[in-house]
């Protein structure tokens, strides 16, 4: 079957690209390797305000941010999708691919599973510095299996976002943009940097709704209240539907290249 | 004469969205194992055919089948059986030289032993066998050329679409580039050529078509359009290069007019070039002239007419290849490498 020779050589094409390029990979880590560090200590003694171990369900703020710290990495990574698109259809590549019978589909799922093979590389590192900081993962080896599927599936229906904004605005620049504009409202209104009963009362309402939220309570139940059934199903239900969207954008776009 | 069509046409339109018409109705064919040029200014519609030849763009109307596949229905036939070289050299610069050929070869559903070997039977005739393990990001212009070249030939496709493959190349690499092409036809590969270099267009292709405006203004063998000119070239140079130009021209052209006998008058960069019948009478009747009118004329000379002529009468401008190469290079510049 070429759609699968086809990927898995992509996907290599890709993976060595990005290893090629360790600045770049270096930096991306860097963010939320500050945060990890500075973010946590700045807020340490939020985790005294009354309400916070009840609603975060931990006395220690470190524990309660991780799931926010590596969420918000994937949701970068994600971003990179689009501009490595722009990259190729920039230099002319893409267009050379399409010249020849390589399977369409293929050139999309090459890409994004290096993203998600990225994702988890990232998440692994940053999760491994978390529990050296004194991190602790309530349900162990299969929660942070768990964790990290998670983010990956997450990172795969994002990357989506940026796919379809590098395909149809061709450039790098407008992704990175889009991408920084997004990024700290959604994460500010959601409950990845604070428990939702300290939010003010109408961000509480947009974070019940938003993504981010869904997804990163997801991420964090198995590392202190541990497995809920419910919450991981909402979040694999919420990001299926934008991976549903996302992708199918990213296909019509895709297609509309070609005529 | 009944040779197989590897490529026909038949009245092909292309309109993009925004309503511009790139092609307008044309049409031409080339039999198989043809080295066949595809000539015109910039903007012209040469590459926007190519890209509907290669599957990479749809037609707005018309028909264009590649192999006696059609373009539209036989895509993906018609990806296995050609290699298309862009204008802008493409490669992957974060992978190697050997890298990008094995990776094209994948794409073209290639692997293992078959396609092990023909990386190395490609890396050797494009001379690269030596840099085949850096990153083609380190390659040189020339280097680049080649490789990209080579990457288009992985899967030994019986028709090759070039679009300006030695566009931006110093004097010895794109020697070596046509020398490979010349190799290539020879095994009977179909090429299909845009290029700005007429000389070699015309010391290879066996037929050509111009196009102007997305319209053929004509096509035919070298030999024939240039006999259709019918007549010599007599390059005219003044004195002094050319200072105050436009004046001195005007005068020089009245002059030319009232001799006689002369086809047509156009500028030139170092003056002007006169076409007439039987050029070598006309040579002393015109120094005569200017003589009498007080013009003094650095050079002369009478040639038999080129395909730049060819080409000048039927689109009215003359190919510049230097300058296109700075734009190009320029162009490429800060667009690479991120």
């Amino acid at each position: 079957m070429s759609l699968f020779s086809d990927t898995s050589h992509l996907f290599v094409r890709s993976l060595k690209k990005l290893l090629r390029n360790p600045i770049l990979l270096f930096f991306s880590l860097f963010q939320p390797i500050i945060f990890l560090l500075f973010f946590t200590q700045l807020f340490k003694n939020f985790a005294s305000v009354p309400g916070f171990a009840q609603a975060a369900g931990t006395t220690s703020y470190l524990n309660f941010a991780i799931a926010g710290i590596v969420l918000q990495n994937g949701f970068s990574s994600a971003f990179q999708s689009g501009t490595a698109v722009v990259d190729d259809l920039r230099s002319g590549f893409l267009t050379k691919m399409l010249a020849t019978p390589v399977s369409r589909p293929a050139i999309l799922l090459g890409r994004i599973l290096t993203d998600a093979v990225r994702v988890v590389a990232q998440s692994t590192i940053i999760l491994v510095l978390a529990l050296v900081l004194g991190g602790t993962i309530k349900e162990g080896i299969l929660g942070y299996l768990l964790m990290l599927a998670t983010i990956a599936f997450f990172g795969l229906a994002w990357s989506g976002i940026s796919l379809s904004i590098g395909l149809k605005t061709r450039s790098a620049e407008t992704v990175f943009g889009i991408a920084g504009t997004l990024t700290f409202p959604l994460l500010f209104m959601s409950t990845a940097l604070n428990p939702r009963a300290l939010l003010p009362d109408w961000m509480q309402t947009v974070s019940t709704y938003n993504p981010i939220s869904i997804t990163v309570d997801a991420v964090r139940a198995p590392m202190i209240t541990g497995f809920d059934a419910g919450t991981i199903l909402t979040a694999f239900g919420v990001i299926g539907l934008i991976g549903l969207i996302t992708m199918g954008a990213t296909l019509y776009l895709f297609r509309k290249l070609v005529s | 004469m009944s040779k197989p069509t590897a490529i026909q046409v038949e009245n092909l339109v292309k309109t993009y969205g925004d309503g511009t018409k790139a092609v307008k109705g044309i049409s031409f064919n080339v039999g198989e194992g043809e080295f066949f040029g595809f000539l015109g200014p910039n903007g012209a519609g040469k590459s926007t055919t190519i890209k509907i030849l290669t599957t990479l763009l749809r037609k707005t109307s018309g028909s264009a089948s590649v192999a006696g596949l059609d373009v539209e229905k036989d895509a993906g036939k018609i990806r296995k059986l050609t290699g298309v070289q862009m204008q802008d050299t493409v490669l992957d610069e974060d992978l190697t030289g050997r890298e990008n050929l094995f990776l094209q070869g994948h794409l073209q559903q290639m692997s293992g032993d078959p396609l092990k070997q023909r990386v190395n039977e490609l890396l050797k005739v494009v001379d690269l066998e030596e840099a085949a393990d850096k990153r083609a990001g380190y390659y040189s212009g020339g280097m680049k050329k080649r490789l990209d070249l080579a990457s288009t030939l992985v899967h030994r496709p019986k028709l090759l679409f070039l679009d300006e493959p030695t566009t931006g190349l110093d004097p010895q690499s794109r020697n070596a580039i046509w020398s490979y092409l010349k190799q290539l036809n020879e095994q009977g590969i179909t090429i299909f050529i845009t290029t700005q270099y007429l000389e070699e267009v015309d010391r290879l292709c066996r037929r050509l078509a111009i196009v102007d405006v997305g319209e053929i203004v004509a096509q035919g063998s070298p030999v024939d359009l240039k006999k259709e000119i019918g007549a010599d070239r007599i390059s005219l140079g003044f004195e002094n290069g050319n200072p105050g130009g436009a004046v001195l021209k005007d005068k020089a052209k009245q002059v030319l007019n009232s001799i006689g006998g002369i086809d047509n008058i156009v500028d030139s960069d170092e003056g002007l070039v006169v076409y007439a019948k039987n050029g070598g009478y006309m040579v002393p009747e015109i120094v005569r002239a200017f003589d009498g009118a007080q013009i003094h004329l650095a050079s002369i000379g009478v040639s038999s007419p080129t395909l730049d002529d060819v080409f000048l009468k039927h689109t009215g401008k003359r190919i510049r290849v230097e300058e296109l190469d700075k734009s190009r290079s320029s162009g490429m510049f800060g667009r690479r490498r991120r």
